[in-house]
Parts: structure tokens; C-alpha cells; sequence
């Protein structure tokens, strides 16, 4: 366990999204993966985590975890992470190269399973008792229960370093699956744990 | 659940400036949490678009269907009434505000995030956010405790991703049909 735990510091140089070829790989990743969003697309974050620090080099673990937690405490759909993580992906060349990449990182990832949705709603009488339809939704579900596992720890993982850090996660997770507190709250304690230092990275 | 008398008739399909403003309604109305139950409350009570049963099938497709749960319920509405424009209008509406405010809260992250104020902030915000993700999987689990099958795919999945790094795509591109031929409905499907 301790050695998966441990993180693996590696060199890693990002490519210059000016680069058209490369420019059309990165949209074809997100696009490619917009299909496979199980469970409401958190499935997706281990390989957002791929594609921005190990694949693509824009982030480092540390950066993701803080854009997630950003994603999470922020107001909308928790999936809007992709915009912020298209947002690093550019932010260094000005903000407003930013907010544009941010912006196509986010249509790329939503452009697929919004046709494909809109095509379901359309014909959603005849796909209702169609056998493809219950197996479709009894077999995945068991992918999406694992999947959810190795997400949730991966960003455990790259969060929490030391043992006040997994306290506080354990405690929010138990105290998540207990009561109906609004999460928001957890994070404000957090934060001003974090504030006074009592938590670490 | 408090449902309409059923004299209430829907209203006339709304425009496409309608469906902007009322997914932007929604929107800010969940502000603090429970997107959900605003749209059904703004959508089905307030402004009458449709009845309870067309808005519960609508959750149902869209937790079905790949894609966030929140988006692809914009998606749902919209293109009930007006097809693919309809649908890109409604998740316009549902995404611009809040959209809007993460690029500024990530410019404002990706410019300050050196400073100690930020990084003590984030320090402590991030140990919150990873008990969430921790949740995640353990909300849904009890719903397959009874199933051994589910449970040993549920495993094998996790596995697969956590101990041999193997990607979303070739994973659910071999386990899925693995998975969708077990749970093939044989002989007579449910009712």
C-alpha cells in the first residue's frame, strides 16, 4: 500500500498547443473520451488526471488536486473541471489564450454525449424496454462501482500526504455517506483548518 | 411528492429565450446545492414545460447516458421541444453563469496560486474535496451487495484501473460487453 501511495516524481515537458497536430490530438482525446463518462463523467477524473499530468504535462499532481477541489467547491456541475484543466493547459501564455482553451477543453468533452443524448430523448419510447437498454444499465453499473473506487482513491492519493490530511478526508467521507450536510460546509472547515495550518499538504 | 392536479395542463412549449432563462434560472437557483430538485421545482411546478413523469423519465435517461447527470437533464428539456438547437440553448442557459465564474475563480487559482494565503486555503480545502471523491463509490455500493456477480465486476474493475493503470476507454471497451452478455434480459424481460 505504501508503495503505491508514494508518488513518482518524473521529468515532464509540455507540448505548445500552437502546434496544430498536437493542438488536434488534445481535442481528440477529450472528444474520445466524452462517450465513456459513466455515473455522471467522475468516472472520467483518473484519466483527466492522465491527459493533464502525465500525458499532456500542463499540471502537476499537486495543481489537480487544487483544480478539483476548485471544481467541487465552485457552484454548477462538478464536471466543469475540464475547463480549468483546459485553462492550465494555456494560462501561460495570457489569460485570455486561458479562458479559450478553457472554454473548447469543456465544449470537446460535452460535445459527443450531448448529441448522443439528444438522439436518446428522441427515441427514448422504443430504447425503453429494449433489452440493449437493460443490460446497457445492469451490466455498467458494476464498471462505474469500481471505477468510482479508483477515482476516489487517486485523488485521496494526490491530496493527502500526511496523517491529520487522511483524518480530515476520512471524516467527510463517513460523514458525506451519514448526513444530508451540505458539502460546502466541509470545505469551509477545511479551509480554515488549512488557514491555521493544521493541515498539510 | 406534491404533484399537480391533474387538470393542470402543461403549457405551450416554451421558445428558445424561454428555455435560456429558465435553465438560467436554474442555475442560480442551485447556487448553494441541489440542482435537481430546482430544476424539477422551476421546470415542472413553476413553469409548467412538463409533468412529473416526462421530468422522472428525463433523470432517468440521463443518468443513463454518458455525460454529466445536471447537463444531459439541459439536454433533455431542451431538445423535447426543440430538438438539437433546443438542446444546445438549455445547456447554454444552464452553463454560462456558473461557467463564467469558474474561469475567473481558475484565473484567480492559476495567478495566486503561489501566494501562502491561497496555498494554506487549498491545503486544507483539498483534504475535504478527496473525503468527497472517497464517497463517491461508497454511495452507490449497498445497491449491489446482493449481487456476488456485480460485486467480483466491481472489483475487477477497480483493480484493473488502481493496481494496473489501465485506461477508461480499453477498459470499459472489454468489461462492458463482458459485463452487458451476464446481464442480458433472457426469456421474458421486466415489466
Amino acid at each position: 500500500m505504501t508503495a503505491l501511495l508514494a508518488h513518482v516524481p518524473h521529468v515532464c515537458l509540455s507540448e505548445p498547443l500552437g502546434n496544430w497536430r498536437h493542438l488536434l490530438a488534445v481535442i481528440w482525446d477529450f472528444l474520445s473520451l466524452s462517450l465513456f463518462s459513466l455515473g455522471g463523467g467522475n468516472t472520467l477524473l483518473n484519466e483527466y488526471h492522465h491527459l493533464a499530468v502525465d500525458k499532456y504535462c500542463w499540471l502537476n499532481s499537486r495543481q489537480f488536486a487544487d483544480i478539483y477541489a476548485l471544481a467541487e467547491a465552485a457552484p454548477g456541475p462538478s464536471s466543469m473541471i475540464v475547463g480549468l484543466i483546459g485553462m492550465g493547459a494555456a494560462v501561460h501564455e495570457g489569460p485570455l489564450w486561458g479562458v479559450l482553451s478553457g472554454v473548447s477543453a469543456e465544449a470537446a468533452i460535452l460535445l459527443p454525449s450531448t448529441l448522443l443524448m439528444v438522439a436518446a430523448s428522441l427515441s427514448w419510447n422504443r430504447l425503453r424496454e429494449a433489452p440493449v437498454r437493460i443490460a446497457f444499465e445492469r451490466g455498467l453499473g458494476p464498471i462505474t462501482l469500481g471505477i468510482l473506487f479508483a477515482v476516489g482513491l487517486k485523488i485521496l492519493r494526490i491530496s493527502d500526504h500526511d496523517t491529520p490530511a487522511y483524518a480530515m478526508s476520512a471524516v467527510v467521507c463517513l460523514l458525506m455517506l451519514r448526513t444530508r450536510i451540505s458539502p460546502l460546509w466541509f470545505m469551509a472547515v477545511a479551509a480554515v483548518l488549512g488557514l491555521l495550518g493544521l493541515v498539510n499538504r | 411528492m406534491a404533484a399537480n392536479p391533474p387538470s393542470q395542463e402543461p403549457t405551450p412549449a416554451p421558445s428558445h429565450l424561454e428555455l435560456f432563462l429558465g435553465m438560467q434560472q436554474v442555475a442560480l437557483s442551485s447556487f448553494g446545492g441541489g440542482l435537481s430538485a430546482w430544476s424539477e421545482r422551476i421546470v415542472v411546478e413553476q413553469r409548467r414545460w412538463m409533468d412529473e413523469q416526462a421530468f422522472l423519465t428525463g433523470l432517468t435517461v440521463a443518468r443513463l447516458l454518458p455525460g454529466p447527470n445536471q447537463i444531459n437533464m439541459a439536454v433533455y428539456i431542451g431538445s423535447r421541444f426543440h430538438g438539437l438547437s433546443g438542446a444546445l440553448v438549455a445547456l447554454a442557459g444552464m452553463l454560462l453563469l456558473p461557467f463564467s465564474l469558474l474561469m475567473l475563480l481558475g484565473l484567480a487559482y492559476y495567478y495566486l496560486r503561489e501566494t501562502m494565503v491561497v496555498d494554506r486555503l487549498l491545503a486544507g480545502v483539498i483534504t475535504a474535496s478527496a473525503g468527497m471523491a472517497l464517497s463517491m463509490g461508497f454511495k452507490i455500493a449497498h445497491s449491489y451487495s446482493r449481487d456476488p456477480v456485480a460485486l467480483g465486476i466491481a472489483a475487477a474493475s477497480f483493480l484493473a484501473m488502481d493496481l494496473f493503470h489501465v485506461r477508461l476507454i480499453p477498459l470499459v471497451l472489454v468489461a462492458g460487453p463482458l459485463a452487458m452478455a451476464w446481464y442480458w434480459p433472457r426469456r421474458t424481460a421486466q415489466p
